[in-house]
């Protein structure tokens, strides 16, 4: 008897250590992670909301500056103009979901999770002392509420632009969708759909609605549960009337000759087990988030007939929104390829530390060269469509990928709907893309 | 082609009546929806090396439009779409002397042997002087009336005349634009001017286009510039899955390959647009189709399952091979059938027959080819169904067709005249080149599967079909064809790759294709179907197995604004191939421009049994060695005893590249889309 409990201790004690544990939580730790800006405003030295900083201060605010805006700033690309820093609380149900299962989440020893449900996996502080701290927080951003449970982004205009003159060389206008099979906390079911024989995680489906050369062409990803099973990912190919499988481990391919790759989508798109994470720190940053209904909108590049309107853009190239931007709490992460003949060298993602969304990424080549910024504007669910009111997400309403090295950019204009409406599981199916497709 | 008869048109006009219906009556309930429409306007200007010029310099438009409801009640979705294509091809116009109403030529060639053949048949010593002096250059389906001496000599089937409706006028050799006859084999003419400004040679209701259906290809009696028009719907279930439905003039495409068609051979294509080259979504011919899907979504351990059943209701269509005369003319098939079709109806001069030197004029329904049997297949209609779906990240197809070849069998075997004996006796004479133009009804099973390897960063892609019922020209058989089973498949592998030297930013697709076909009742030997032994291989003139391989390496740069890239081919067994480099350029969002050259390379024309050594009119065709012998056997048919050429059915080892082999081309196509 004593030597079979002898045997379970031990074997108890062999499991424990294939994974980290379990981190514990308070509630103050829910309170800070969610609901930062309650009792506390970021501040800098000199900086006042509502001020503008441009090429004649911008030294002054090097350190609420990501290193490429800073850049930008400084060579007169782009005015900045701030506002107060505002709440911008996620989706109750995200957050009575984090309460109720991030206690039982842990880190397994290939970097996956176990155990997650839905909600936030690791609510606590990172503790630049931990050396899974970056491991957690990419974590926390791949498993966020960035677009809810279900989203539609539709038109979603890209623009493809020269920096230095300004032209605009091609513009693609999309229809996508977003949909997360499992850890689901606002749209039923809840959490997960029970049919789910491919165990997919989330489905990312777009339609190119123009150009001509490129209307009806389709894609189609499928991210699994398991993180280390690479995405699968297909084509529809309007000129060949046939669905087409990708090479889905190409994913640092530009996709249709932007400047995003494929693992750029939403900041990161890619496995987590792909990178290796480190978390580097938490500053206070000035970020894109701002109520889309009280920004100078414009009705380019089309005119909505809902008579939505799109955020503008400004600066050099015409690359930079045209947005105020206001002070927050971020942490700061850096990934870096475990491949050695990946392109990038690493990606510096600043994470949104209440949404966990990413707002600003710079990425540098494998000389460690800056290669690429991408900002994401994020707006208010409340101050948005009517749709959006009370989703409690940060929706992504205008982003920019600029290649400082190449001169070029492309910007995302968004109008984005957090529903359900059409986003189930047989839309994103390969043979929707048949169905669809013509 | 000519529309001869409205009534298997009825099922497609009455379908597109209810679908303008449907538009008109719509219950006001129904919310409109968006409506999409673009379209294009584009010229492809393309010209030939080897002195043949310009090939084609189409002007194109299409429209497309689509219209969505919102409905409400039993159908949770219904839309609407059409396609409107036309064009002019000015080709016909601006190098009418090569293709159009001035083309052609009369034709001449030599015949040394004429005078010891003539003599032969007159008294059946070659030996003994003509009664006409020595022939020099004898002009090709002239009169020859003895003691003329000008002329092929006509057997004794034609009464001493060839057809006066046949003159030496606006005619090609056959497979001239791949050989120069150097290997001795038959030669035949065939006239080259649409069928309204010289009729010979036309096939009712199968290659018979005017100048005006050559000119503006969509507008004929089948509606092409309709090119698609259907409705679709969709009706909900509760457990999620739905019943899906497509009705209307469509295209349905099974498979998973680019350029062959293994598995996607539901609608007929139209080789005659640009060969194999064009986009198949460009050259397939849309057909009337009934397209209902049973779409599951993920089922058991299904990511994703569906069922699919077709049935097509508008009448038979083959694929458009391109007649005789046009720029495009696959495999020179409609060069030949052209030929063929002129010595059937008026009689025609044949060279090299029935030995090298020699020309003799074949009478009226005698050699050739009578008809097209549209009539029996255009009451056919095709119908299959599709299992498809996803399992363990697999996407995978079972497919079953039943269906009306596209390609075309000749069937020998038809009553036919001996040239060799005056009066017309029109009986199955075995082995005799008598044929009609069948498509034969066929059953294709089939499977497909598609996935990705992580450790190759390549996707794969396979697809197999198993055909029977088709036929395929044998020599070995009494009437010159038999049937085979055919298997068919495919290998493709895409891999995007980075070759930062070249683009740090993009990967290049590197794309390779791997298709196989075998026929599984192939016959090829070197003895006769009587035990005698053969001069070359006797029986079935495509290849038992052959492979054709394809590599696309292509780029994009300026933000994929600047597509350059390289496709090639390679016909293993014909041992001809294709390069093709090319250049799309994206100028902005409204224009493009795409510039090719399209190389051939390899051995071009190949030569085969072509059916000269028969007896199909015993005892006139006997081999001479064995009528000097006094072999029993002159007194009987007996197959071939393999005397070969280029013509006429060389052109089937050659293959579709082979046959192109001088036909290098420069392309350009400017386009405007809105």
């Amino acid at each position: 008897m004593k030597q079979g409990i002898l045997k379970i201790v031990i074997i108890g004690m062999v499991g424990l250590s294939q994974t980290v544990a379990a981190d514990s939580f308070t509630d103050e730790d829910i309170n800070k992670s969610f609901y930062p800006y309650n009792d506390w405003t970021p501040t800098a030295d000199g900086y006042t909301p509502g001020m503008v900083i441009d090429q004649s201060n911008a030294d002054q605010f090097q350190a609420i500056l990501d290193e490429a805006m800073f850049r930008f700033v400084k060579d007169g690309w782009v005015t900045l103009r701030t506002a107060p820093t505002t709440d911008f609380p996620l989706s109750e149900d995200y957050v009575e979901a984090t309460r109720q299962y991030a206690g039982d989440v842990s880190l397994a020893e290939n970097g996956t999770l176990n155990n997650f449900v839905a909600g936030r996996a690791y609510p606590q502080e990172p503790n630049p002392d931990d050396p899974q701290a970056g491991q957690k927080l990419v974590w926390n951003y791949q498993y966020g509420f960035n677009s809810g449970d279900s989203e539609t982004i539709y038109p979603f205009w890209w623009t493809f632009r020269n920096v230095k003159t300004g032209k605009v060389e091609r513009q693609l206008k999309f229809e996508w969708h977003f949909l997360n099979f499992n850890h689901r906390v606002t749209f039923d079911p809840k959490p997960a759909y029970e049919e789910n024989p491919g165990a997919i995680y989330r489905g990312i489906y777009g339609i190119v609605k123009e150009p001509f050369d490129l209307a009806n062409t389709q894609i189609l990803i499928h991210r699994y549960q398991d993180d280390t099973k690479r995405d699968n990912a297909w084509l529809y190919v309007g000129f060949q009337r046939r669905v087409r499988r990708l090479a889905a481990g190409q994913i640092t391919d530009a996709f249709l000759g932007s400047d995003l790759m494929i693992e750029d989508f939403e900041g990161y798109n890619g496995k987590v087990t792909d990178y290796t994470w480190e978390y580097a720190g938490t500053r206070n940053l000035l970020l894109p988030f701002y109520y889309h209904n009280d920004m100078e909108l414009a009705d380019v590049p089309e005119k909505d007939p809902d008579g939505y309107k799109f955020i503008d853009v400004e600066g050099q190239g015409n690359c930079f929104p045209k947005v105020t931007y206001q002070l927050r709490k971020s942490f700061t992460l850096v990934g870096k390829p475990k491949d050695p003949n990946h392109p990038i060298g690493k990606r510096v993602i600043n994470l949104d530390s209440q949404t966990m969304t990413m707002a600003s990424l710079v990425t540098y080549d494998r000389k460690g060269d800056m290669w690429k910024w991408f900002p994401i504007g994020k707006a208010h669910s409340d101050h948005h469509l009517p749709v959006n009111e009370g989703k409690g997400v940060a929706l992504d309403d205008y982003a920019v990928v600029i290649d400082v090295q190449a001169n070029h950019c492309t910007t995302l204009q968004f109008k984005s709907q957090v529903t359900d409406d059409v986003n189930q599981p047989n839309l994103f199916s390969v043979q929707n893309l048949r169905k669809v497709g013509r | 082609m000519n529309l001869k008869s409205t009534s298997h048109f009825t099922a497609m006009q009455f379908v597109l009546a209810c679908i303008v219906a449907t538009l008109l009556f719509l219950p006001a309930a129904y919310a409109q929806e968006d409506v999409e429409f673009r379209g294009f306007i584009e010229n492809a200007t393309f010209v030939r090396t080897h002195g043949v010029g310009l090939t084609k310099s189409r002007t194109t438009l299409q429209l497309e439009l689509s219209k969505a409801w919102n409905p409400s009640g039993l159908f949770s979705e219904f839309s609407f779409s059409g396609t409107f294509r036309g064009s002019y091809d000015a080709v016909y116009d601006f190098n009418d002397t090569t293709f159009g109403k001035n083309s052609g030529r009369s034709v001449h060639f030599p015949a040394p042997g004429n005078p010891s053949f003539f003599s032969f048949l007159v008294d059946g010593n070659p030996f003994n002087p003509p009664p006409f002096p020595p022939s020099v250059d004898p002009v090709y389906a002239g009169i020859f009336p003895p003691p003329i001496a000008n002329g092929a000599i006509p057997l004794p089937g034609t009464g001493g005349n060839i057809s006066s409706g046949n003159p030496n006028e606006g005619l090609g050799l056959l497979g001239e634009d791949v050989h120069n006859f150097e290997n001795g084999g038959v030669v035949l003419a065939y006239p080259t001017r649409p069928c309204n400004i010289d009729s010979r040679g036309c096939i009712d209701g199968y290659m018979d286009d005017t100048l005006s259906d050559l000119r503006y290809q969509e507008f004929n009696g089948r509606w092409d510039f309709l090119r698609e028009l259907y409705v679709d719907a969709a009706i909900p279930f509760d457990s999620g899955s739905e019943l899906g439905f497509r009705i209307g003039r469509q295209q349905v495409v099974w498979g998973r390959t680019d350029l062959f068609r293994v598995l996607d051979v539901i609608n007929p294509v139209d080789f005659s647009r640009h060969n194999i080259y064009d986009e198949l979504e460009d050259i397939r011919i849309p057909m009337g189709i009934f397209n209902m899907e049973y779409r599951l979504g993920a089922k058991g351990p299904f990511e994703d399952l569906n069922f699919q059943g077709i049935y097509k209701f508008e009448n038979f269509r083959p694929n458009e091979l391109g007649q005789g005369g046009e720029p495009y003319a696959i495999l020179g098939a409609g060069n030949f059938f052209r030929a063929m079709k002129n010595c059937w109806d008026n009689g025609c001069t044949v060279w090299n027959f029935p030995v090298t030197g020699v020309a003799v004029e074949f009478p009226t329904q005698s050699l050739g080819i009578r008809q097209a049997n549209m009539s029996d297949a255009k009451d056919s209609h095709d119908w299959g169904f599709r299992m498809e779906g996803v399992i363990k990240g697999v996407g995978f197809s079972l497919n079953y067709l039943r269906y009306t070849s596209q390609m075309p069998s000749l069937r020998g075997g038809i009553d036919s005249d001996n040239p060799f004996t005056p009066g017309v006796e029109s009986q199955f004479h075995p082995y005799a080149l008598a044929f009609d133009i069948d498509f034969p009804r066929l059953s294709m099973v089939g499977a497909s599967a598609d996935f990705y390897l992580e450790s190759v960063k390549s996707a794969f892609r396979v697809e197999v079909a198993y055909t029977s019922g088709e036929e395929f020209p044998n020599t070995l058989e009494e009437r010159l064809f038999s049937e085979s089973n055919v298997v068919r498949w495919v290998i493709g592998i895409d891999r995007p790759t980075f070759i930062p030297f070249l683009n740090k930013n993009r990967a290049f697709l590197l794309s390779l294709q791997v298709f196989g076909q075998h026929l599984l009742d192939h016959e090829l030997q070197r003895i006769n179907a009587q035990g005698i032994p053969t001069l070359s291989n006797v029986g079935m003139v495509d290849w038992k197995n052959n492979y054709i391989a394809t590599f696309l390496f292509q780029g994009n740069y300026m933000n994929d604004r600047l597509t350059p890239q390289i496709l090639t081919a390679w016909d293993f067994k014909a041992g001809s191939g294709t390069i093709a480099p090319s250049v799309d350029w994206k100028i902005n969002n409204n224009w493009r421009l795409t510039a090719v050259i399209n190389f051939k390379v390899g051995d071009g024309a190949l030569a085969f049994d072509d059916n000269r050594a028969a007896n199909p009119y015993p005892p006139f065709t006997c081999a001479p060695p064995l009528a000097a012998a006094g072999s029993p056997i002159c007194g009987v048919p007996y197959s071939s005893l393999g005397a070969s050429g280029f013509e006429p059915i060389g052109r089937f080892r050659s293959g579709p590249i082979g046959m192109a082999i001088n036909e290098d081309e420069y392309q350009l196509t400017l386009r405007y889309r809105f």
